[in-house]
């Protein structure tokens, strides 16, 4: 269920931490695993995870379920995550979600029909002093306009 | 800890610095509202409802995570901390649905009674509410999970006291639910606490679904007799039926927690299988007839088979170990007074030459401070499972746990290892041990020892019994046939003299220990059970026997109980067939809460119960129903008005206590598979059979044939077969030479195959 290649970069995490807390490694080994499963967890492979750190599933599973870093279900290519927090809320972000699931012609939580592209709305992403924003994979984009979420959207390969 | 003096609600109270301020509010009788705050439990602090006024803290502190101070001043009762409660109280309520009228919590809720005191009458909230889908969580627990307001007490219990954390909190903000997370639904053999510790309906029992308010049944103190523990308990009745079996708090017996054995294993009570009316047979034909008939003929048929002919010598008593003690007591004397020997309860006892005669010296609570243990021969969690929590305790605080068993089993701690030992080489495992300790100890060796060799796993165990404080072996039931059973406890004794350790014997179970003490066993030259079934008997009286379940070897019993001339008396509380088949009178007795009693436990506390309610249509309690026969046979010496002048008399009686030879021969060379039949944990008495919550769970369908490639491949088998009608299971977690069964069914189905 986790390849090997996987386990070492596990394996690097769990070295950093007291030999019998193992399951301070759960976030980055749900990371890794989820990179490693079209970006997406199971259950089977969070309790794959758990074994591996000899954990309870359901621990892992609630920290896979806290973060929005995770995915539960089939995800497209590039995944949004939109804050929609109080200072990205007071900011419009309600509006500026409304104009981006238009634009892609999909629900927050959907896939566009392609798998191009998923939105998620997500909780606090600590960029309060850029509100409104949004999280591309990896990326922050802040101070978000209308016009600017389209450049972003269409500029995405 | 120092003793310091804090002030509440303006009165001074002692305490002990660092101790929570809820502690204290709760010793004094002051009460707080709380909800995650459970006295067994970690402080989770996250209801927020126990908030009080501290002098000089800005803001109001929860008293489930403030420790007190000298000098500290706190207000419960005032502006500030009825302010508080009731903010909290209204948050709570936003989202907790209103429905107390189908709600099974309904009057014994702790949200119902807190939102009287503190609640609003008038919602402010009107807005939805949130709904959480529920989930089936196994057939002794319903969820209602819309009603939950995350507690969080039963993930707390999974993860602390059931060692297995099932529940669990996912999500985030509004959209946390409790939930466990995979669909198997809940495993743990103690989860029905589960019920206990929810204060609010999200966690109901399943069997009791609809039934009743708590407030119309009546609450009976009672105590469990499914295991050695005896764990306190209230048995809650309506017009004379059980209801509903919940824990009582005794911290020296079972603390606060009871097993699902001994929650739900009322529900086999009203089974259609109870046996309700007296029956005699009349050639070869049932008949369903008064007591009086029944007990006269009962009498008749004993007279004319077995004492007419001064044939006393002839007739066996024998009596399931589930057995009260007075009934033992009664059965045993009845049979003396009549000149009868031949007494038994040790019916599952391959071979009574070779028994375990092993004495527990150490007490429950003085179990959870040892910093070793060694586990021979037992599947502890499911077998006792109360003592096994009690271990689990000693884990947490550090202790080491070696186990010497036939197979890997699921522990719900970390065991330091796990050493799977055929059952042929257990006892030179042992031999090893102590051989090592006598090494150490540099102590002239026996005899018997002399050609032992010590390998690595012994000299562990050895360095880690000379190392240790306080340690405890425990010797489990998996030995009770084993080849070298008394070389085995013999052995154990030996180790625990030389190494100072504790012995615990879990090779009993139920009553045992009272069917010990009263000397329920062949009397001076008397038969035991294997020799009575192998003689020619006249007659039997039978203490609630199902042979089929309790004999190891069926067809030696029912050929022993079935000629023509063989008078048997069964006292028996559940219908069976096999049972009609030999016997000649069958008398309907009380089960589990229908009779007063007495259990003796492992802490040797006799704990004497009165019955909850009153046997069904005909049936009477054992007690009563031996005191007549007694009176019909014109014994003397019988004259009890009720059960506790029995217990009275067994306490002013010294006993003998039958002294075991120490046996130790390591030379016996017992070679090929051997078989280990174990009834699984809910199949083990005639009341956990009839449980069908019980026997719905994943443990009440445990049913199998364990053993490893090598034994397969000798015995011929493979993973489809059945052996012994029992499922074969292949895994390599198995030892040498051996199969272990765990069988919830009769072992008659082997005599089919």
């Amino acid at each position: 269920m986790i390849s090997i290649d996987a386990k070492k970069q596990i394996d690097a995490w769990i070295a950093k931490y007291p030999k019998d807390r193992k399951s301070s490694a759960v976030m980055q080994a749900l990371k890794i695993v989820q990179a490693e499963n079209e970006n997406n967890l199971s259950a089977d492979t969070i309790q794959a995870v758990a074994d591996y750190l000899d954990m309870p599933g359901i621990a892992a599973q609630e920290v896979a379920t806290f973060y929005e870093n995770y995915n539960h279900k089939k995800v497209g290519k590039h995944v949004i995550r939109f804050c929609h927090n109080i200072s990205c809320m007071l900011n419009g972000a309600d509006d500026l979600i409304a104009h981006l699931e238009n634009k892609l012609g999909v629900q927050t939580g959907k896939v566009t029909p392609n798998g191009f592209i998923s939105v998620k709305k997500v909780e606090c992403l600590g960029a309060c002093v850029g509100a409104p924003m949004f999280q591309i994979n990896d990326d922050y984009f802040e101070n978000l306009t209308a016009d600017k979420i389209d450049q972003i959207v269409d500029n995405l390969k | 800890m120092a003793d310091i003096e804090i002030e509440i609600d303006g009165k001074m109270v002692g305490a002990k610095a660092g101790e929570m301020l809820i502690t204290v509010t709760d010793r004094e009788g002051v009460s707080v509202p709380r909800f995650c705050y459970h006295k067994k439990l970690s402080v989770a602090a996250s209801c927020r409802m126990c908030l009080v006024d501290v002098e000089g803290a800005p803001k109001p502190q929860p008293a489930c995570s403030t420790p007190v101070n000298e000098g500290m001043k706190v207000y419960t009762q005032n502006g500030k901390a009825k302010a508080s409660q009731k903010a909290v109280m209204e948050f709570l309520l936003i989202n907790h649905p209103l429905d107390c009228p189908i709600c099974d919590q309904g009057g014994e809720c702790e949200l119902q009674d807190v939102a009287v005191e503190y609640g609003s009458d008038v919602s402010r909230f009107s807005e939805g509410k949130r709904i959480v889908p529920d989930s089936d969580i196994g057939a002794l627990i319903q969820t209602d999970m819309t009603r939950c307001i995350h507690c969080t007490r039963c993930v707390r219990f999974g993860l602390e006291i059931a060692g297995m954390m099932e529940m669990g909190g996912t999500g985030r903000g509004e959209h946390l639910k409790i939930e466990p997370f995979l669909k198997d639904g809940i495993q743990s053999e103690l989860s029905g606490n589960m019920i206990d510790v929810c204060p609010v309906g999200a966690l109901t029992s399943k069997p009791f679904r609809y039934e009743l308010r708590s407030w119309q049944m009546h609450s009976m103190p009672s105590v469990a007799r499914h295991d050695l523990v005896g764990s306190n308990l209230f048995v809650q009745t309506y017009k004379g039926k059980v209801k509903r079996v919940v824990s009582a708090d005794n911290d020296w017996v079972n603390e606060t927690w009871i097993s699902d054995r001994d929650r739900f294993s009322y529900e086999g009570l009203t089974h259609e299988n109870r046996l309700l009316e007296p029956q005699i047979k009349v050639q070869g034909q049932w008949k369903q007839v008064s007591w009086k008939v029944a007990l006269n003929y009962a009498i008749k048929g004993l007279n004319s088979h077995v004492l007419k002919h001064q044939k006393a010598n002839q007739l066996g008593g024998l009596a399931s170990s589930t057995a009260t003690m007075e009934e033992l007591y009664l059965l045993k004397k009845i049979l003396t007074e009549v000149g009868c020997d031949n007494i038994d309860h040790r019916l599952n006892v391959k071979n009574l030459n070779n028994t375990i005669a092993f004495d527990s010296n150490i007490k429950l609570d003085a179990l959870e401070k040892i910093d070793y243990a060694l586990i021979v021969g037992a599947n502890i969690r499911l077998e006792q499972p109360m003592i096994n929590h009690r271990l689990r305790k000693a884990t947490k605080k550090g202790a080491d746990v070696d186990a010497l068993n036939v197979m890997t089993f699921d522990f719900n701690y970390p065991l330091n290892t796990q050493n799977i030992t055929a059952p042929n080489k257990i006892a030179s495992t042992l031999a090893g041990v102590l051989k090592s300790i006598m090494t150490s100890n540099v102590q002239e060796l026996p005899d018997y020892l002399a050609n032992v060799e010590v390998d690595e796993v012994a000299n562990n165990i050895a360095s880690k019994l000379l190392n240790s404080n306080s340690s405890v072996i425990i010797l489990g039931e998996h030995i009770v046939n084993n080849e070298d059973a008394s070389t085995i406890a013999s052995l154990i004794t030996q180790i625990a003299h030389n190494a100072n350790s504790k012995t615990l014997n879990l090779s009993i179970t139920a009553n045992t220990i009272a069917a010990n003490l009263v000397g329920f066993v062949p009397q001076n030259s008397g038969m035991d059970v294997n020799t009575m079934l192998a003689f020619d008997m006249r007659g039997f009286i039978l203490l609630d026997i199902y042979p089929q379940y309790d004999f190891h070897d069926l067809d030696a019993a029912v050929k022993a109980f079935t000629p023509e001339d063989t008078f048997v008396i069964s006292l028996n509380s559940f219908k069976d067939d096999i049972v009609a088949g030999y016997s000649d009178v069958i008398l309907p007795i009380a089960s589990i809460y229908e009779t007063s009693g007495t259990q003796l436990n492992i802490n040797n506390d006799m704990q004497s119960y009165m019955a909850a309610v009153k046997a069904p249509d005909e049936v009477k309690p054992a007690w009563k129903v031996l005191k007549v026969m007694a009176d019909l046979l014109e014994l003397p010496g019988f004259h009890y008005a009720d059960s506790t002048q029995v217990v009275a008399e067994i306490s002013h009686q010294s006993y003998v206590k039958h002294i075991h030879d120490e046996c130790i021969n390591l030379t016996s060379k017992h070679n090929g598979v051997s078989t280990i039949w174990q009834s699984s944990p809910y199949s083990i008495d005639v009341v956990l059979r009839h449980s069908s919550a019980l026997q719905k769970t994943k443990i009440g369908q445990i049913n199998s044939a364990c053993m490893n490639p090598a034994s397969a491949e000798t015995l011929g088998l493979s993973a489809n077969d059945k052996y012994l009608g029992v499922p074969v299971v292949i895994t390599s977690t198995v030892a040498d030479d051996c199969v272990f069964i765990n069988a919830n069914h009769a072992t008659h189905i082997q005599e089919q195959v």
